[in-house]
């Protein structure tokens, strides 16, 4: 306890002393280039990876950036460790959102450089505790990312569907999808291990029930799971998996690679991924082709509520410099290069993803169909429901649903398990 | 060789105590002492510094309430009394059970085929290395491998379905019994070598005699397996049961990382798997801890258990 005090004024005192020196912080090498150590799961690709190591060394000659990558579905257990021992890389990222807030501990905060750093930005408040940017904020997104239904034309004409009027409400989808199962195959590519139900599914049928303070409600942990708004989600995304819209191994797969392979095989006729980094409309117009890609907003279940027509978006990785690192200078100067315009040019050239950024060239922006349809939807943002919950929700969310699918839960009783996963939550409990 | 079970008979003064070697005076004795401490002081600082110190401080953090990576505050049994209340903390203690409980074929298939190949059954060099060759292969690997072989339209399937047991071409990693089974039998695949090694090993010391005997008295394979091989291996066997006891609570982590993240549902939840997802997913250090510290009283039970029967075993004295 004694050496636990020690070490917490000790942490205090640094975090302090980095604070007055504006996020500074003497960088240990005096010599030679400081070698930054950037924790990622390469958003965006590899390739992108490469030309933001080469422009930033360029640009940059007194700092090196080594790049540690790690799979996105395995990062949060790579990074953990390091949060624990409060050692290890001097940059690293956290999806913006409760992610992000409940590893704040592990970041410097940015004070008032924040607003400085993320000037040229659409958006920077998913970096902030409680989405305010008046409030802490731990890092720099750079780009943008959401939810949207990609679908196979080739499937919806085989089935006998018009591919240029993909369904639009729930009760369309129902029967696209039983049209689309009785052409052999499957409706609804799905995986629901991990974290890709809660990010990827649940906040497309949330919009249709929530308002933005009952989001706001999730983030707090104030809004219970046992609210009827909260279970006729669940009993929505019930239906999805129990009404046989999907693929039968849904429960035992992830969604990236497995379901989203479902997909760019050509066996399924709709995809609900994102629209940056991975298996976005990119990634699915080079397996499919882009003129047999289509996409779309997710079915209206309530065409009526204030959400149902929004976008769920949010900033996609953030990077922020950590609390341990000795090069906080070196870490402060790479998260700015990348919130500016020559990173946000890279991430569109490169990874062909949302960028954040409002000087990018919009000669640039891709011509990709996909592409522009979703420029529309991205117009009308709301908040991204799944970023609120917390590592036990996002787990009791999939392993409910997997249950539910398998016929051994009730929907009143995944509710229970979400309300109780909502209270052992250690970030939401209130009074936090 | 023969046994002999007549008394050994008494050498003159056998009955007399052991004269005590004359001790070692004054600066002997210091310099003994020093010596053997000198001996035994690296290992002590081995155990001390990789094994007492983080159980130590396993078991302080367990006393801990964390919120978030943020410091914890002193939350005395909480985390213990928790641990009794939650569905899948109790799921991951069952399920450590049941595959406790496949225990015997972890401890026989090895065995059965380590016989096979000390007889010098036909290929007997072939196995002897092909048996050995999944225990090298990463438990991660194994895991990635297996999830395309046991995919519904995977190898496994495509085999059943082309010899006609179409019934059993299913998703293996899908039911909740299914998934259970399909986890033990891959690490049952990925560590059984190294149970034929360990009994090749204690087979190495049976004198090829005494199976000689048995077989010219007409013992069969199984009547020489359990009257013979089975008593004289009681030791071998009882180290592996003690190892496959503890291992199969602590060896399947990479492999449920790799194949079920511990679904469908808690179906494939372990007590290592979920102090894991708990402390790293959940942010919950202190709860993380106290389920480790179950999981380590519980392996250490079972463990003391069979390590009693295996020391029980060893020093038996021949009828």
């Amino acid at each position: 306890m004694f050496r636990r005090s020690w070490a917490g004024i000790a942490a205090a005192g640094t975090a302090l002393a980095a604070l007055l020196s504006g996020c500074g912080g003497g960088d240990a090498a005096s010599d030679g280039p400081v070698t930054l150590k950037v924790l990622t799961w390469e958003p965006g690709g590899t390739e992108y990876w490469k030309q933001v190591k080469t422009s930033f060394e360029a640009a940059h000659p007194d700092i090196k950036l080594e790049m540690q990558s790690v799979p996105f579905d395995k990062y949060p257990e790579v990074q953990g460790p390091y949060i624990t021992s409060q050692s290890g890389p001097d940059v690293m990222a956290n999806n913006a959102g409760l992610e992000l807030f409940d590893r704040r501990g592990a970041y410097v905060p940015l004070g008032d450089k924040a607003a400085e750093i993320n000037k040229d930005l659409v958006t920077y408040s998913g970096a902030c505790e409680g989405f305010d940017t008046s409030k802490p904020c731990y890092g720099v997104p750079f780009s943008y990312q959401g939810n949207v239904l990609y679908y196979n034309k080739d499937v919806l004409r085989a089935a006998g569907l018009d591919p240029e009027k993909p369904p639009a409400t729930w009760t369309e989808f129902g029967a696209a999808c039983d049209a689309v199962t009785k052409a052999g195959k499957t409706c609804l590519a799905l995986g629901l291990s991990g974290t890709f139900p809660a990010y990827w599914d649940f906040p497309e049928i949330a919009r249709n029930y929530l308002t933005e303070d009952d989001i706001r409600g999730l983030l707090a942990g104030t809004l219970s799971w046992t609210d009827p708004k909260l279970v006729s989600v669940l009993e929505k995304l019930a239906e999805i998996t129990t009404k046989g819209w999907t693929n039968k191994n849904a429960p035992s797969i992830t969604m990236l690679p497995d379901g989203a392979d479902i997909f760019q095989r050509g066996d399924a006729a709709f995809a609900g991924t994102i629209i940056s980094d991975a298996v976005n409309w990119e990634a699915f117009g080079k397996a499919l082709g882009d003129d047999k890609l289509g996409v779309t907003r997710w079915p209206a279940i309530n065409p009526d509520a204030p959400l149902a027509q929004k976008f769920s978006g949010i900033e996609g990785a953030v990077y922020g410099v950590t609390k341990w690192s000795e090069k906080k200078n070196a870490g402060l100067k790479f998260i700015s290069w990348l919130a500016g315009k020559e990173n946000g040019e890279l991430w569109v050239k490169h990874a062909k993803g949302q960028p954040l950024n409002k000087n990018v060239d919009p000669a640039l922006l891709p011509s990709s169909p996909a592409f522009r349809k979703i420029q529309e939807f991205v117009a009308e943002p709301t908040l991204h429901a799944g970023v609120m919950l917390s590592g036990q929700e996002t787990d009791a969310l999939a392993r409910g649903w997997q249950q539910v699918t398998l016929g051994q839960l009730t929907v009143d009783k995944w509710a229970e398990q979400m309300q109780q996963a909502l209270e052992r939550s250690p970030t939401k409990k209130q009074g936090n | 060789m023969t046994l002999s079970t007549a008394p050994v008979a008494k050498s003159a003064g056998a009955d007399e105590p052991a004269r005590p070697t004359p001790a070692p005076r004054g600066s002997g004795r210091a310099r003994e002492w020093w010596l053997g401490a000198a001996l035994v002081l690296p290992a002590l600082a081995l155990v001390v510094v990789f094994k007492l110190v983080p159980l130590i401080r396993g078991v302080i953090t367990s006393l801990e309430s964390s919120s978030g990576f943020d410091g914890g505050s002193f939350a005395g049994a909480d985390n213990f009394i928790r641990m009794l209340d939650d569905p899948m903390v109790l799921t991951s203690f069952r399920n450590a059970l049941l595959v406790v409980a496949t225990l015997p074929f972890w401890v026989v298939i090895p065995l059965v085929l380590a016989v096979f190949i000390h007889q010098r059954a036909p290929g007997w060099r072939f196995f002897r290395a092909v048996y050995f060759v999944p225990y090298t292969i990463a438990p991660i690997v194994v895991g990635i491998m297996f999830r395309q072989i046991l995919a519904p339209e995977g190898p496994i399937n495509a085999l059943l379905r082309g010899v006609g047991l179409e019934p059993l071409a299913i998703e293996w990693l899908n039911g909740r019994w299914s998934a259970i089974f399909s986890l033990v039998a891959v690490a049952l695949w990925s560590f059984f070598g190294l149970g034929v090694m360990t009994y090749l090993a204690g087979l190495a010391t049976i004198p090829d005699e005494t199976l000689e005997a048995a077989y010219l008295d007409g013992a069969g394979f199984w009547r020489r397996l359990f009257s013979v091989v089975v008593p004289m291996l009681r030791p071998t066997v009882a180290y592996w049961s003690v190892l496959c006891a503890s291992g199969v609570l602590i060896w399947l982590f990479p492999l449920i990382y790799a194949l079920t993240q511990g679904g469908p549902g808690d179906a494939t939840m372990m007590p290592e798997y979920l102090v894991f997802l708990t402390t790293f997913q959940f942010l919950d250090r202190g709860y993380g801890s106290a389920i480790g510290i179950a999981l380590f009283v519980f392996v250490a039970l079972l463990s003391v258990f069979s390590v009693r029967h295996m020391f029980k075993e060893g020093t038996r004295k021949p009828r």
